[in-house]
């Protein structure tokens, strides 16, 4: 369109510099009225022509301002020196002012440009954000972005992806090369008519926009790019949202199940124990059934620690309860471990020794508990009646940042299936099966144990002990020392 | 106490639980009267105005912390509140509410029957005396003097502040938050770990043996305990 205008301002220079010349002419006019009516042709078209046009016609309109206005007429001569004045003033007057009015015109093109690409910028700005909220329009994001640029046909490359999310105008070849480089420097690349236009945000480029056609000049394409990556951050965001929300509400339902299982589990346990305790207080001269009494209330309280350890494990999978751990006393974990094993260790000797300045660990308390009332409970079934159990807790030697919390039994040690089990693989469910089967060993009881020690920061081990027996071994991360205090 | 024989709330869904309870503590030498639910629990307590509450946490209608809410609100009667193993924030947070005491599920008569005695001794005794004697314990309030086995223990004056709390409440746990509401006067700045770095520094000045303390026990995830019993 522009270039056309300049095309026809050529040709309708000499056209008009004859008009004029002829019109002043024929109405008889002077060299005052012909100079301005000349400075009008120029200004007329520079306006029309652009600068170039404009300087011609100033020279040309000087040449004919001469020839036909200035003495000696019918020659380029000038006789009067002061018509060389009116003459040179005439040229700088009209070369001055068709530079303004190029120089005016050319800016109102561009502000006419710039107000283009503002709308089709906001056209699109509009069509990605305002018009949809809902996730899923990253093809539709990518197709309008195509269409405000002015692309025929490309495509929608996001990074790490091999295919297109979306092509418009067909599938089209792609160079691999220019859309990498395009990713990797963040220019827009171009070849052959073909612009990728990389897709940046935040340090990240998310893609590259592949666009064919007569496209936007430069500076709409990096901005149309901007917007794009924008909505395509936005779509990943929703997404992320979306699946945390899913995540968070299997997280309250998980935690809601095991509660009600939880609860549902414990409460006919806690009748049966109540009822238990409640009838060896009848039948407290009946030593026969005091002693039926005796066994099943064992039972019941082994009972009770399985699904303890189950439960726990159970929230340690569903992921609903991470070990929360705080500074523990190891006396305050061994007094808990005997009280819940106080039926079991009824009339057993059980010793407990805590080293002087052994700190506190850094442990979940109840898994800490679980673990070791279930290494105390193993340690209780293996040995003796009239051996004692031993309960040790001191830094760790070898590492002083750990503790060492023993169970230390004399029975007949470890039988080489638990040993087995405990060095073997890591997979509590595969283990806990093979482990049902031989549920005398105390082997699931001991392999629970190790997954809560785990699960704790922690580690279990069972070794020989010198002179026979067995001493299980948990170690724990110890809690920083507190500093003195004043005040 | 205008009454010869305590009264005894029990608050309980499950009726087997409640059948039994209400047995035992009538055969332990209480009066009791049950209720199924927060709700029932509420108005029981309103018209029975009982000496000392048992209450489950998880119920249908008004949960046990409503009923904990609703005797706060008349009175100081003691609370015992029975909770879940892996339900540790509802125990906490019945004992900020001002429960006295809980016992975890499930939990042995003995036990239950050992928290009673305590509480129901603590509500009986009349105001707080001025010297607090435990064995080889000795807190004077007045003088602010501290004499384990014969000797003086010189504390600091927060040291000194958790000591009275939590002998105070001997044999009942007191809570972290309660320390930092009693102590500190809930100063925002405060945190467990201040709590546990003073309770830390106090066992060191007071104990023996601090690796096996004979006074303040730790109550993982609650607090302390203070473990002696009082000397009359």
């Amino acid at each position: 369109m522009a270039a056309n205008a300049k095309g026809l301002a050529w040709i309708a220079l000499p056209v008009a510099a004859a008009l004029v010349t002829l019109l002043a002419r024929f109405a008889g006019a002077n060299a005052t009225t012909a100079g301005f009516a000349y400075l009008l042709l120029v200004l007329g078209l520079a306006t029309w022509g652009g600068w170039a046009v404009g300087a011609a016609a100033s020279l040309v309109a000087m040449a004919c301002f001469n020839f036909f206005f200035l003495p000696p007429y019918g020659t380029l001569t000038i006789q009067d020196p002061s018509n060389w004045v009116a003459l040179i003033t005439f040229l700088v007057a009209s070369t001055v002012a068709s530079r303004l009015v190029a120089t005016a015109r050319r800016r109102a093109e561009e502000a006419q440009s710039r107000r283009r690409e503002v709308e089709i910028l906001y056209d699109l700005c509009f069509g990605l954000f305002a018009a949809s909220q809902r996730p899923g329009i990253l093809g539709e994001a990518a197709a309008r972005t195509l269409q405000a640029i002015g692309a025929e046909s490309g495509g929608l490359y996001l990074a790490g992806e091999e295919a297109p999310v979306t092509t418009l105008g067909g599938d089209s070849e792609v160079d691999r090369n220019l859309l990498q480089r395009a990713l990797e420097t963040r220019e827009i690349a171009e070849a052959g008519g073909t612009a990728y236009l990389p897709l940046h945000v935040g340090g990240t480029v998310n893609g590259v926009l592949v666009a064919r056609g007569r496209l936007a000049p430069r500076t709409v394409l990096e901005s149309a790019g901007r917007l794009l990556a924008l909505a395509i951050e936005r779509e990943r965001l929703l997404g992320e949202a979306a699946h945390l929300e899913a995540v968070r509400e299997s997280d309250t339902l998980k935690t809601s199940l095991l509660r009600a299982v939880s609860h549902d589990l414990r409460t006919p346990l806690t009748a049966m124990r109540l009822e238990i305790e409640s009838l060896e207080g009848r039948l407290a001269n009946q030593p026969d059934a005091l002693a039926s009494l005796g066994g099943l209330s064992l039972e019941q309280e082994r009972l009770s620690r399985r699904i303890d350890n189950l439960l726990s494990l159970a929230r340690l999978e569903a992921g609903v309860a991470r070990p929360r751990p705080e500074p523990v006393p190891p006396s305050s974990l061994f007094r808990a471990a005997r009280e819940n094993l106080s039926l079991i260790l009824a009339g057993r000797p059980v010793e407990v020794r805590v080293e002087r300045s052994c700190p506190d660990t850094w442990a979940d308390p109840s898994l800490a508990l679980e673990t070791l009332v279930n290494l105390l409970e193993n340690a209780a079934r293996a040995a003796p009646p009239e051996r004692p159990l031993e309960l040790a807790a001191g830094r760790d030697p070898e590492d002083r940042e750990r503790i060492r919390l023993e169970v230390l039994d004399r029975g007949p040690g470890l039988p080489p299936g638990v040993k087995r089990m405990l060095q073997g693989t890591r997979d509590l469910r595969r283990n806990a099966d093979a482990a049902a089967g031989d549920s005398a060993s105390g082997g699931l009881g001991l392999q629970i144990a190790r997954g809560l020690a785990e699960a704790n920061g922690g580690s279990l081990a069972l070794l020989d002990r010198p002179g026979g027996g067995t001493i299980a071994r948990l170690i724990l991360p110890a809690a920083p020392e507190p500093e003195e205090v004043e005040g | 106490m205008t009454r010869g024989t305590p009264l005894i709330l029990v608050v309980d869904d499950d009726s087997s639980i409640r059948q039994t309870l209400s047995r035992e503590l009538a055969a332990a030498g209480y009066d009791t009267v049950a209720a199924a639910d927060g709700l029932e629990g509420k108005a029981r307590f309103e018209e029975s105005r009982p000496d000392l509450v048992i209450t489950d946490l998880a119920m249908p209608r008004a949960d046990g912390l409503a009923v904990i809410t609703a005797v706060r609100r008349i009175d100081r009667t003691p609370v015992i509140v029975l909770s879940v193993r892996g339900e540790e924030e509802d125990k906490v947070r019945a004992l900020d509410r001002g429960a006295d005491d809980y016992v975890t599920k499930p939990f042995s008569l003995r036990e239950l029957l050992a928290r009673v005695r305590t509480q129901i001794r603590r509500a009986e005794a009349g105001p707080a005396v001025e010297v607090l004697r435990f064995p080889g314990l000795e807190i004077d309030r007045a003088r602010r003097t501290v004499v384990r086995d014969g000797q003086d223990v010189r504390l600091t004056p927060t040291e000194l502040a958790i000591l009275e709390l939590l002998a105070g409440h001997a044999g009942r746990p007191v809570t972290l938050r309660q320390i930092i509401a009693k102590v500190w006067k809930g100063a925002p700045a405060t945190t467990v770990d201040t709590v546990r770095v003073h309770v830390g520094s106090l066992r060191r000045k007071l104990e023996p043996d601090p690796a096996n303390p004979r006074y303040i026990g730790t109550e993982p995830w609650v607090g302390y305990r203070f473990l002696a019993e009082l000397v009359e």
